[in-house]
C-alpha cells in the first residue's frame, strides 16, 4: 500500500476547497455590512434609548409609530408616489422604446443622449429641478405662477400646500411639489427602464409581427396581443426595479423638496431619516425600518411569484 | 406608382418617429441645458423676475447675441483660484470642492470599485464553475440581500460607526465607508460577474488544466483575461454608484476633510441660498466627469445593466 505524501494531501484539500476560499471574503463583507446590521436594526426596534443605555420596551416603538399621524400620511404619500412614478415611467418607457426600435439610423445617438439623466446623481438631479421652479427666480416659476395657464392663481411648486383631500385622510390629490417630485424621479429613472424594455423588444421575433400584419392586425393590435405579452417578463422586472428604487430612494426628496412644504412630500424613507437622524428617536426609526424591510420583502416575493407564473404559462 | 407611394409613406413615418424622438431627447436634456445656462450667468441675471432664459436682452431688443452677459462667476466661486508662484499654471485652486471633496470622492469610488470587482470576480468564478453544497441557497441569499432597504442597514451601521469612533483609537471614517460601499455593491456585482463567467466556455480552462496549469493559474491566466470586459463593467457600475451616492457618506463621515463631493454640495446649499449660479456650477462640476466617462464607455454600461437587471 502506498501512502500519499502529506504535501499532496494538503494540495488536494486546497483544490477541493478552492470555491470556499474564493467566496469567503465576499460572504464576510456581506455578513458584516448587510446581514448583521439588519439583525441589529430588528433588535433595536424593541429598544429605547435611556440615559443608562438601551432598554427593552416591547412593541412600544411599533405602537407609537402606528399611532403617529405623520406615519399614516407618509404611507399615503408613498403609495401615491409609487403608483405615479411606476405607471408614468413604464408607459413612457414603453412608448420611447417602441420609437427607438423603429428608427435605425440614429438610435445610438438618441439612446446616448437619453441616458445622460441616469448618470447624474439623484442629489444633483433634485437640485437641477429645484433650480427650475425656485420661487420667483426659477425659469418655470413665471409660467407656473401665471393664472392664465394654471387657474385660479397659478402654482408655486415648492411652497403651495396640498388641496383638501377627497377621500378621508388619504392625501389625494397630491400637492404640486409631490407631482413635481414624481416628474423629476421619472426623468431620472426613464432611461434605464427604456433600455430594459428596448432590450426585450429586440428579442420579439420580427416574423411573428410580420405574419400578424399580413393577417390584417393593426398596429395597436400587434402591440396589445403580441408585443406586450411577449415582453411582460421584462416589464415585471422593470416594475420591480422601479418599486424598490421608489421605496428606498430618498436622495431626490432630500435635495428637491426636503419633505416640504409642510409634510406634503414625506415618503416613508424620508420620514425614517427624519425620525432617526433629526429627532434621534432611533428605536421608533428602527421599527419603521423593519416595516420598510418587510414591505420590500413582500414586493420581492410577489415579483418572484409573478415571474414564475409567467414562465409557467409560456 | 404604387411603389412610389409606399416609399413616401415609409419616409413620412420615419420622419415622424425621428421628430418624436428629437422632441423627447430635448425634454430629457432641457433641465441639464438650463442648469448649464444658469451656471454661466451673473448674479444680477440669475435674480431677475420674471426670469430670462438667455442673459442676452438689452433695453431695446429682447435678444442680441453681442450683448450677452456670460460670466464664470459661479465657477470662480467653486474653484476659488488664487495666484501661487509654485504651481504650474501660476495659480492654485483653493475651493474646498476641488481641493478636498472631489479627491475624496475619487478615492472612495476607485478603491471601492476596485475591491468590488476583485471580490466579485472571485465569487462569480466560484459560483459559475463549481457546484458545492449550498450553491443555490447562497445565490438566492445574495439576491435577497439586495432587497434590504438602504436605511434599514444604515440604522445599525450608523450606530456601529458611532461606537467604533469612540472605542477604537485607529478608527478611520474612510476605511469604514469604503467597507460599507463594498458590502452594498457586492451582491449585484457577484450576479453580474457570474453571468459573464457563465458565458466563457469551460473547455478553455479544462485544456489549461490538462496542460498542467493549477486551478488558480487557470483562473488568473485564462479565465480572468477573458472576463475582463465583464469585470470592467462591474468596476464602472460601482464607480458611478459610489460617485453618485450621498446618504451613506452623509451619515457615516463626521470629519470635514473626509467629506465626498455630494456631501460638499449639500453644504454648499446652505451657504449659497440664492447664488443659483454657484450651485449650478457645482452641480455641473460634479456631474460632468460621470457624463464624460459614460459617453466613452456606454456599451459596457448597457450590457451590464441589462444583464444585472434581468438576472438579478
Amino acid at each position: 500500500m502506498q501512502r500519499t505524501p502529506p504535501l499532496q494531501v494538503i494540495r488536494h484539500w486546497l483544490r477541493k476547497s478552492l470555491p470556499f476560499w474564493l467566496i469567503l471574503p465576499t460572504m464576510v463583507v456581506i455578513l458584516i455590512v448587510q446581514v448583521y446590521p439588519a439583525l441589529y436594526t430588528a433588535w433595536l426596534s424593541f429598544q429605547e434609548r435611556k440615559p443608562k443605555g438601551w432598554e427593552y420596551v416591547g412593541t412600544e416603538n411599533f405602537e407609537r409609530l402606528f399611532g403617529a399621524g405623520v406615519f399614516m400620511e407618509s404611507i399615503g404619500h408613498t403609495v401615491i408616489f409609487l403608483v405615479g412614478y411606476s405607471a408614468l415611467t413604464l408607459v413612457l418607457g414603453f412608448i420611447i422604446a417602441l420609437l427607438l426600435k423603429r428608427t435605425v439610423t440614429f438610435s445610438g445617438v438618441y439612446i446616448t443622449l437619453l441616458f445622460i439623466p441616469w448618470i447624474i446623481a439623484d442629489i444633483v438631479a433634485g437640485l437641477v429641478f429645484r433650480l427650475l421652479v425656485a420661487p420667483e427666480y426659477g425659469l418655470f416659476s413665471g409660467i407656473l405662477g401665471d393664472p392664465h395657464f394654471f387657474p385660479p392663481d397659478g402654482v408655486s411648486v415648492l411652497t403651495a400646500t396640498r388641496p383638501a383631500p377627497w377621500f378621508g385622510d388619504f392625501p389625494f390629490p397630491p400637492s404640486p411639489s409631490m407631482i413635481f417630485l414624481i416628474l423629476a424621479s421619472v426623468w431620472r429613472a426613464l432611461p434605464f427602464i427604456t433600455l430594459l424594455i428596448l432590450a426585450a423588444l429586440q428579442t420579439v421575433p420580427a416574423e411573428v409581427i410580420e405574419s400578424a400584419r399580413i393577417d390584417g392586425a393593426s398596429g395597436w393590435q400587434v402591440n396589445r396581443y403580441i408585443t406586450i405579452p411577449l415582453i411582460m417578463p421584462a416589464m415585471v422586472v422593470a416594475l420591480f426595479n422601479l418599486m424598490l428604487g421608489g421605496i428606498n430612494g430618498v436622495g431626490m426628496v432630500f435635495s428637491l423638496t426636503r419633505g416640504g412644504p409642510g409634510t406634503t412630500t414625506y415618503v416613508l424613507s424620508y420620514f425614517l431619516y427624519i425620525l432617526g437622524w433629526q429627532q434621534l428617536r432611533f428605536g421608533r426609526a428602527a421599527a419603521l425600518a423593519i416595516v420598510l424591510a418587510i414591505v420590500n420583502w413582500a414586493l420581492i416575493f410577489l415579483v418572484l411569484r409573478m415571474t414564475k407564473v409567467n414562465e409557467r404559462s409560456r | 406608382m404604387a411603389k412610389d407611394t409606399k416609399i413616401t409613406r415609409r419616409h413620412v413615418e420615419s420622419g415622424l418617429v425621428n421628430l418624436a424622438l428629437v422632441v423627447i431627447v430635448l425634454f430629457a436634456i432641457l433641465p441639464i441645458a438650463t442648469t448649464i445656462l444658469i451656471s454661466f450667468k451673473e448674479q444680477a441675471d440669475v435674480l431677475r423676475s420674471p426670469p430670462v432664459i438667455f442673459p442676452c436682452d438689452t433695453l431695446t431688443e429682447s435678444f442680441n447675441w453681442d450683448a450677452c452677459r456670460w460670466a464664470v462667476e459661479g465657477y470662480q466661486r467653486v474653484f476659488a483660484p488664487k495666484p501661487s508662484r509654485d504651481s504650474l499654471f501660476g495659480f492654485e485652486l483653493t475651493g474646498n470642492m476641488v481641493k478636498t471633496y472631489i479627491p475624496n470622492t475619487l478615492l472612495y469610488a476607485s478603491s471601492s470599485a476596485l475591491l468590488v470587482a476583485l471580490l466579485a470576480s472571485f465569487s462569480g468564478f466560484a459560483f459559475s464553475r463549481y457546484h458545492f453544497r449550498g450553491h443555490d441557497t447562497l445565490m438566492t441569499a445574495l439576491y435577497a440581500v439586495t432587497g434590504m432597504p438602504l436605511l434599514t442597514n444604515m440604522m445599525a451601521l450608523y450606530q456601529m460607526s458611532v461606537t467604533m469612533r469612540k472605542s477604537i483609537s485607529f478608527y478611520d471614517d474612510r476605511v469604514f465607508l469604503i467597507f460599507v460601499y463594498i458590502g452594498f455593491f457586492l451582491p449585484i456585482s457577484v450576479w453580474i460577474a457570474k453571468g459573464f463567467f457563465d458565458a466563457i466556455p469551460r473547455e478553455l480552462e479544462e485544456s489549461a488544466l490538462i496542460e498542467g496549469c493549477t486551478p488558480l493559474g487557470a483562473l488568473f491566466r485564462v479565465t480572468m483575461p477573458l472576463a475582463l470586459p465583464g469585470l470592467t463593467a462591474v468596476f464602472l457600475m460601482t464607480f458611478v454608484g459610489v460617485w453618485n451616492e450621498f446618504l451613506v457618506a452623509y451619515l457615516l463621515v463626521s470629519k470635514n476633510e473626509y467629506k465626498p463631493a455630494l456631501f460638499g454640495l449639500y453644504d454648499f446649499l446652505s451657504q449659497n441660498i440664492i447664488n443659483y449660479q454657484v450651485i449650478a456650477a457645482a452641480c455641473i462640476i460634479i456631474a460632468a466627469p460621470m457624463v464624460i466617462l459614460f459617453l466613452f464607455t456606454r456599451k459596457v454600461f448597457f450590457k451590464a445593466m441589462v444583464e444585472g437587471a434581468v438576472k438579478g
